[in-house]
């Protein structure tokens, strides 16, 4: 039974000792994902949302705070900035204390809305911290992701924070800010993150390099910032994940490409000139190749789309394709078939391009 | 209980009219003029009923009205008539005491006289009780029947009840007197159960004659036990019945008469209690009754009426002829439910009443359509078929539509064309689209059928395909069966949703099928039998043998995809020895495919008329009504117009035949057969 | 005795044998002592698991391989008990949270709870973390993978999670930007028929190159089918020829000749008889998507050039709608009789065209 259960490896175990020599040498004391080591410590470091940092900077200098709304997309620094920010606020004493973090994989039904929140509200909050310094007189509640509420939830909330304001303020974090009744963005000041600027999202990532003493080619950095599309976190995670993958070696172009996932652009013209003159058989065979090499298809779809748009096709054959690309898009959204999405893609695409010559 | 209690209680003069049913007895009461006086007034005309009975006693009247609380069956014999007698039920009052005032049909009346008769006479050559089972829906008449031959043929009736408390049976000596011989010992019921209860009532009225309470000579040995209700125990277990009645059989003296009611659930009633092998191996003889046809239940109406608007001297309002014929549609073919509207209709504010009538009229011609006779002039005039509820709103009964016609409905969708000047043509480039008006509505049938929309819209996805005869027509009913499914597949809108997705379906099958466009062009297909679906057996097992798969093979730690599309297909290719049986069972099973045949694997599940709801899904349709379609009764004018009868209907009108009921205990073995697989692969 | 495709399977990152790059870079990263989360993504019979296995031995060890099987049962907030099965070593933990069907997410974040909180990690071990596996993330619901993004930050000092699936496509893109994505591609023809070669070679069977590459192209590079065909053919035919035919399954089989079916008749009793065998493979458990795409390559086969496009269209609409909806056959049956009814258009037209 117990071979029955090793099903998956054998049962050589000669590597163990080797392995496990090698391995302890170079233990390390502490390792910490480079997100959370170069999340920024206070709100100053911040990059690129001047608005919320100015109202959050005031509000360290002792004005009130009103209630939060950030919204913008992924990696744009919304949790980090609100945690820097009562960070700086409560001093590491008082920060268990005074806020509360709810995100998506705690337990947010209407229930615990209605308990956690509520009996966290409704503690009182010195002025005072305990080291001395001026603390505000109220306590934080941060609600992560919180466009993954129920709507029963958010509504159970917006009495709750009418109700405690005097000793509470909410801080609202989401990606889309129309998923949020309207109740609750009125009562809150909206806050938008941009995507970050390729310069600004250079200039961090430089100074990551430079800390973490790592050797790279500006066009490696390049391709990063343009991959990562404003979304630092992700910037820095294939920053990571190249320097890692690749040991002591150069991170170059083609290192992220592949970390990125993105398909090598001549895969992608050899596609195009298929569907331009090729025939079905042949972009079958190669719609199948691209998925059986593990592309994803949504990516695939992306950049597709850049080169129809920049392509030589008239408007109204961009358009048509076009149209399927939002169908496709949209399918492959709600799962289905990738091969089966591409290949009704292409064959469009095949349509159109053989209808104009 | 109230029934029996009341019969200790009456006063031993009237008692023998409760007791006997023979009128023989009654020397100076109403039941025996009553009697003779209603095989007069067979034709309907009943003006003199209300003054000849004017005298009678009024003392019967509470005792009365207490039984009917107990029971609202026809249950006493004679008709009442008094002055201040409103608010007596029509329907006691007006029961049937001969067999032409029966509204059952003749033919039934026969099966069940003649069998009766040979049974009652013939008991010193058979050795031993013989059984009857008469079966239909509730309020066709079918324990009047028995009443009414009773009284004719001169024979007892020894009816059971349930006790509705054990303890009853020691405290209230006086509640046994009629129904059980006073002379056996009441102590000896205490603490038994029901079932108990049960088997000692048919062995003893099996010995005893009935207490001739009034000592005169008429009563004989000439009787029948009739059971109505089943002690509940017999519902979990049937098998408890079935050992009485085996006991019964080999022992008993008498008739035995069962009546149940179908109901739409189908499995409740005679199925369940006796299931086809017992009926065989008992010889248990069964006469299964149709719904009350509307001209019957038309003519029973208008005696009712004539008899008390002459009596009431206009404080009763007679409702038309168009409002009677309203309630017979509305009952939907049971006549007691027909009465007891009749009553309420008219009994309430004259003009309150006639105003909501002139409002009905318009909208009654569905109604009428479906179930029954109406004028052609009305048919004409309506234009929307989908204001049948409205009709329901006096008294009327909730038509419930068996599944086997509601599919019919849809799968055959009957169309009437349109009058030349009101056609309304659809532009040369959709006339492809072109539709005559559809004599049916489906979101009422798919309401009607007492199932949810997505369990309808599986039945008909088994069944459609043999209405067409296109494949492009095939392809686009398809395509909307898949948008249906699509509708009703995010469980958060799903409620709001079931209700479009089962129009869309119906109607998309019903406009799918061009070749039934025309009304002229209808008959084409003819009869098909219709199937249960299979999709929720092989939904079962897909999912039960991917779990299956999934434990037995855990220790390869593949995705399921993988798991059941590679290795177990290869498993079953390889000899491979480390198996256990429960695995080489598994892979007997799923891994091999029968190849270059066509499967039988599946068995086809013929849909009985009265078959009801798939076994697992719950349906509490208590109601067992069905729609009164009898084709050859019918005088609908219009019925010629529409087009062939659906096979429903031919089939109902076969049921005029005695055996012409389906036989639904085969279809439910071959699902049990088919349940039995599944559980060999949950050994595993 | 085992299969082929477990017997040899390869135990560490420098014994695999093809992508050995990836592996290199792999290796690379496990040594760095720390370890971002992945997700491992390419398609089925590519190598994903065997890879990940690799390195998990990589970092903890031999006692990666004590496999137990575990039946956990969690109870969900609403009191709903949820049975799953597991598979775990001393220091990792694997799950295919997809089994709980739409409780994924209470699965999920319960299992990745207690790993992380469960500090009893034996002393002789290397990593201050564990790792989770998280099978089939593709196929969570929106909801639990919007609940793994913030539990993945949180718990990140003592669990690592390994995600792996085959489309990434259906992962949120929080989730990418969180986890280093590794992308598995399918040995290449050649590959597939050295392992095969190697194999054969290590059990002292000669295979024929030829064959060899004939069931490497017929698996369609997955690997694991590859090696359950040659053994398959080991098992009908020993010494191999290199003609020799090389066994499909079953449902293969079935559904070539359902598809035959429908392209010699279309006529509503043909989809009857479709419809039956569509049954017949789902109670063979073969998956509805499965079927659909099989059918389509097949289909596809058995037409015309321009057709050809118009029939995947359907088949990707039909297809979209299987996901969506709840009963698979509407929608294949729905795609059938599509078929049928452009076929049989094409096939009078062409048969029109002919006789003028």
């Amino acid at each position: 039974m117990q071979a029955f259960l090793k099903g998956t490896s054998s049962q050589s175990i000669k590597l163990q000792k080797d392995k496990a020599a090698g391995s302890s040498g170079e233990k390390k004391p502490k390792a910490v994902p480079w997100v959370e080591k170069y999340r920024p410590k206070c709100v100053d470091d911040v990059a690129y949302q001047e608005e919320v940092v100015a109202v959050l900077k005031k509000s360290l200098e002792g004005a009130d705070l009103p209630n939060l709304l950030f919204y913008g997309p992924p990696g744009t620094g919304k949790t980090s900035t609100i945690l820097a920010a009562a960070r700086e606020l409560y001093g590491p004493e008082l920060y268990r204390q005074r806020v509360l973090e709810l995100n998506a994989s705690d337990e947010r039904g209407i229930q615990v809305v209605r308990k956690k929140v509520k009996t966290f509200a409704q503690l009182t909050a010195a002025g005072s911290r305990p080291d001395g310094k001026p603390c505000p007189p109220f306590k934080i509640i941060i609600l992560d992701e919180a466009d993954s509420m129920t709507n029963a939830a958010q509504a159970c909330l917006r009495r709750t924070m009418e109700k405690e304001a005097r000793t509470t303020r909410f801080c609202l974090i989401c990606n889309y800010v129309s998923r949020i009744i309207e109740p609750l963005t009125s009562r809150c000041s909206k806050f938008r993150f941009k995507p970050l600027a390729n310069g600004i999202q250079e200039e961090r990532i430089l100074e990551i390099c430079k800390k973490e003493n790592l050797k790279y080619t500006q066009q490696g950095i390049d391709e990063l910032v343009r991959v990562s599309e404003g979304d630092l976190r992700k910037a820095i995670t294939y920053l990571q994940s190249a320097a890692r993958l690749n040991a002591d070696a150069e991170i170059t172009e083609s290192i992220i490409l592949e970390i990125a996932g993105v398909v090598p652009p001549n895969v992608i013209d050899n596609l195009l000139q298929i569907c331009h003159k090729g025939t079905f058989d042949k972009m079958q065979i190669e719609v199948k190749n691209m998925i059986d090499d593990g592309y994803a298809a949504t990516q695939i779809l992306n950049q597709l789309h850049d080169c129809i748009i920049e392509g030589h096709l008239n408007d109204k054959q961009k358009s048509v394709v076009a149209e399927k690309m939002a169908v496709v898009d949209k399918n492959l959204a709600d799962g289905a078939d990738e091969y089966l999405q591409l290949m009704s893609l292409t064959s469009v695409i095949m349509q159109q391009a053989t209808q104009s010559s | 209980m109230s029934k029996l209690s009341l019969r200790g209680t009456a006063s031993s003069g009237k008692l023998n009219s409760w007791v006997e049913p023979s009128f023989g007895g009654l020397t100076e009461s109403s039941g025996l003029s009553d009697f003779s006086q209603k095989k007069g007034q067979r034709s309907g005309e009943g003006k003199g009923k209300g003054q000849l009975f004017g005298s009678d006693t009024s003392s019967k009247r509470p005792k009365k009205r207490r039984a009917d609380s107990g029971a609202s069956d026809f249950r006493s014999l004679c008709i009442e008539v008094s002055p201040d007698d409103q608010d007596e039920p029509w329907v006691d009052k007006h029961r049937p005491c001969s067999q032409a005032e029966l509204a059952v049909h003749k033919k039934k009346i026969e099966e069940v006289e003649n069998w009766i008769r040979t049974h009652l006479d013939s008991k010193t050559i058979h050795k031993g009780g013989t059984i009857l089972l008469l079966t239909g829906p509730s309020g066709c008449g079918k324990t009047a029947t028995v009443r009414v031959l009773a009284k004719e043929l001169d024979y007892q009736i020894q009816e059971w009840t349930n006790p509705s408390i054990v303890s009853e049976f020691r405290t209230d000596d006086s509640s046994f007197k009629d129904t059980f011989d006073p002379n056996s010992r009441f102590n000896s019921f205490q603490g038994t159960s029901q079932t108990g209860a049960f088997q000692e009532f048919l062995l003893r009225a099996n010995k005893y004659n009935c207490l001739q309470m009034s000592g005169d000579s008429l009563a004989t040995d000439r009787k029948i036990i009739l059971v109505e209700d089943f002690p509940n125990q017999f519902y979990r277990k049937p098998t408890c019945l079935h050992d009485i009645l085996r006991r019964f059989v080999r022992t008993g003296r008498c008739p035995l008469v069962f009546i149940v009611s179908d109901s739409l659930s189908g499995d409740r009633g005679s199925r369940l209690l006796f299931p086809k092998e017992v009926q065989e191996e008992l010889k248990i003889s069964n006469v299964s009754f149709n719904p009350i046809a509307p001209t019957s239940t038309m003519k029973v109406l208008s005696r009712i009426v004539a008899i008390e608007a002459g009596k009431s001297g206009g404080t009763i309002s007679a409702p038309d002829k168009a409002a009677l014929e309203l309630l017979c549609s509305g009952s939907s073919g049971d006549i007691r439910s027909a009465i007891n509207s009749l009553q309420f209709s008219s009994l309430t504010d004259h003009s309150l009443e006639k105003s909501l009538w002139a409002a009905k009229k318009g909208k009654s011609t569905a109604a009428s359509r479906k179930a029954g006779p109406k004028p052609k002039a009305k048919s004409r005039s309506s234009r929307s078929v989908d204001t049948l509820e409205g009709s329901q709103a006096i008294g009327g009964k909730d038509a419930s539509l068996f599944l086997f016609r509601a599919l019919g409905k849809i799968l055959y969708c009957k169309r009437e064309s349109f009058e030349a000047s009101e056609v309304p043509r659809l532009p040369g480039h959709l006339s492809e689209h072109q539709r005559d008006k559809l004599l049916v509505d489906p979101e009422v049938v798919v309401e009607r059928s007492h199932m949810s929309g997505e369990f309808f819209t599986l039945y008909l996805q088994q069944n459609y395909v043999d209405f067409f005869s296109d494949v492009d027509d095939v392809a686009r009913a398809s395509d909307y069966l898949s948008d249906a499914d699509c509708l009703t597949a995010e469980w958060s809108s799903r409620s709001t949703m079931l209700g479009y997705g089962s129009s869309v379906a119906t109607r998309g099958l019903i406009h799918a099928n061009s070749a039934r466009a025309k009304a002229d062009c209808q008959s084409s297909v003819g009869f098909k039998p219709l199937h249960k679906p299979h999709w929720l057996l092989v939904n079962k097992k897909y999912r039960e043998n991917c779990q299956a798969a999934q434990s037995l093979f855990v220790s390869f730690c593949l995705t399921p995809v993988g798991l059941q599309t590679e290795l177990v297909p290869y498993l079953a290719k390889l000899n491979n020895p480390m198996r256990n049986p429960a695995q080489i069972a598994f892979l007997q099973d799923v891994g091999h495919l029968p190849l270059r045949k066509f499967p039988g694997r599946l068995k086809l599940e013929a849909l009985g008329d009265k078959d009801g709801v798939l076994l697992h899904e719950d349906s509490e349709g208590e109601d067992p009504a069905s729609e009164a379609l009898h084709p050859k009764e019918t005088t609908d004018p219009d019925s010629g117009t529409g087009a062939e009868p659906t096979p429903s209907c031919s089939q109902e009108a076969g049921a005029e035949l005695p055996m012409s009921q389906p036989q639904p205990t085969t279809t439910e073995a071959l699902l049990e057969e088919e349940d039995l697989l599944i559980e060999e692969y949950d050994s595993d | 005795m085992s299969l082929w495709v477990d017997k040899y399977r390869p135990t560490s990152l420098a014994k695999l044998d093809y992508h050995k790059e990836q592996a290199n870079k792999l290796k690379n990263l496990v040594q760095c002592g720390d370890f971002p989360h992945l997700l491992v993504y390419g398609p089925s019979g590519a190598g994903k698991k065997t890879r990940i296995m690799c390195l998990l031995r990589e970092l903890y060890g031999a006692g990666v391989e004590k496999l137990r099987i575990e039946h956990q049962s969690i109870t969900a907030p609403s009191k709903k008990k949820i049975e799953i099965n597991t598979v775990a070593s001393n220091y990792h933990l694997e799950v295919n949270p997809s089994d709980a069907g739409n409780s994924d997410r209470v699965v999920i974040q319960e299992l990745i709870k207690t790993m992380a909180q469960s500090q009893q990690i034996q002393s002789s071990t290397q990593r201050e973390f564990k790792v989770v596996l998280l099978t089939e993330v593709d196929r969570l619901t929106k909801d639990a993978q919007h609940a793994l993004r913030r539990t993945m930050e949180k718990y990140m000092s003592t669990c690592r999670l390994i995600l792996c699936c085959n489309s990434m496509s259906k992962v949120i893109s929080p989730i990418r930007s969180r986890c280093l994505a590794v992308r598995v591609p399918l040995p290449s023809v050649e590959e597939v028929c050295s392992v095969l070669t190697g194999i054969c070679k290590k059990e002292g069977l000669l295979l024929p190159a030829e064959l060899a590459r004939q069931i490497a192209e017929r698996s369609g590079r997955n690997l694991r089918k590859a090696l359950l065909m040659c053994e398959a053919c080991r098992v009908q035919q020993y010494p191999f020829s290199a003609d020799q035919e090389i066994p499909e399954t079953d449902w293969e089989v079935y559904l070539r000749e359902t598809a035959n079916a429908i392209v010699s008749q279309q006529s509503p009793q043909r989809l009857l008889e479709v419809r039956a065998r569509l049954y017949e493979l789902l109670t063979h458990c073969i998956p509805p998507e499965v079927i659909m795409r099989g059918l389509v390559t097949e289909l596809l086969g058995n037409c015309d050039g321009h057709l050809k496009g118009e029939v995947v269209q359907m088949a990707a609409h039909y297809e979209h709608r299987l996901q969506m909806g709840s009963k698979a056959i509407y929608h294949l049956e729905a795609f059938v009789a599509k078929f049928m009814a452009i076929y049989k258009k094409f096939m009078e037209d062409g048969l029109d065209n002919l006789m003028f």
